[in-house]
């Protein structure tokens, strides 16, 4: 099974980071990876820039309404995602243990669709 | 450079659907990743099973937390995603605005 494993961070906790602070979290971030691979759990992932230059589009009739800034009105936003492959959901939760953020959010992929 | 298209939005409407909307629904998205392949713009996507599956792991001061449900207990949740291929944000929307969900495009780093 997939699992989408969600990350979210304090907005500006990246931004205002020192650079040694930043490599020691993209230090963190390659040994996780690393550890996905050797267990051939690893699918895809991407990291985001800040949600302050996100874009939403939300139809309403035939219109788009057009937003900038961040998606929801949260403490913390998202800045990235990992898909990994995990045999069952506990599996998956231990991955996202593993994950070098504070808040993980665990959701299965639909994997058949149509 | 590769954005985020997210599929955000009520997730009650397509839960209520029935087989011909969730039916007539793939099918725009179909057509939806068949332009973007026709682009050369399209680098995969998932949908996601709906919110009430999520799980959330906390880590705090050493501690754990897991809990049932979403980060965020709000009615906008997000559904799935595209990785596309634009050459400037807006571009992005442009492509957004033809995804059919509402949608959130956040640049990827790297």
């Amino acid at each position: 099974m997939k699992y989408a494993l969600l990350l979210y961070s304090a907005t500006g906790a990246w931004a205002e980071a020192s650079e040694q602070e930043q490599a020691a979290i993209m230090a963190e971030h390659e040994k996780f990876t690393a550890l996905l691979v050797e267990r051939g759990a690893l699918v895809g992932g991407e990291a985001l820039h800040g949600p302050e230059q996100g874009v939403t589009l939300r139809r309403s009739g035939g219109d788009a309404l057009r937003t900038d800034g961040p998606f929801a009105e949260t403490v913390e936003h998202l800045g990235g995602f990992y898909i990994v492959e995990a045999a069952d959901l506990d599996a998956a939760i231990e991955l996202a243990r593993a994950c070098p953020e504070e808040i993980v959010e665990v959701r299965p992929v639909v994997e058949s669709s149509g | 450079m590769k954005y985020l298209l997210l599929a955000v939005g009520d997730e009650r409407p397509w839960a209520e659907a029935g087989p011909q909307e969730r039916h007539a629904l793939y099918a725009e998205w179909g057509r939806f990743e068949a332009m973007l392949a026709e682009r050369r713009a399209h680098h995969g996507g998932f949908e996601l099973a709906p919110s009430p599956t999520a799980t959330t792991v906390r880590k705090h001061g050493g501690q754990v937390l897991i809990t049932d449900g979403p980060y965020a207990e709000t009615v906008e949740q997000i559904s799935g995603y595209v990785v596309v291929e634009a050459a400037s944000m807006e571009e992005a929307v442009e492509l957004a605005g033809q995804m059919p969900s509402d949608v959130h495009v956040r640049e990827i780093a790297g």
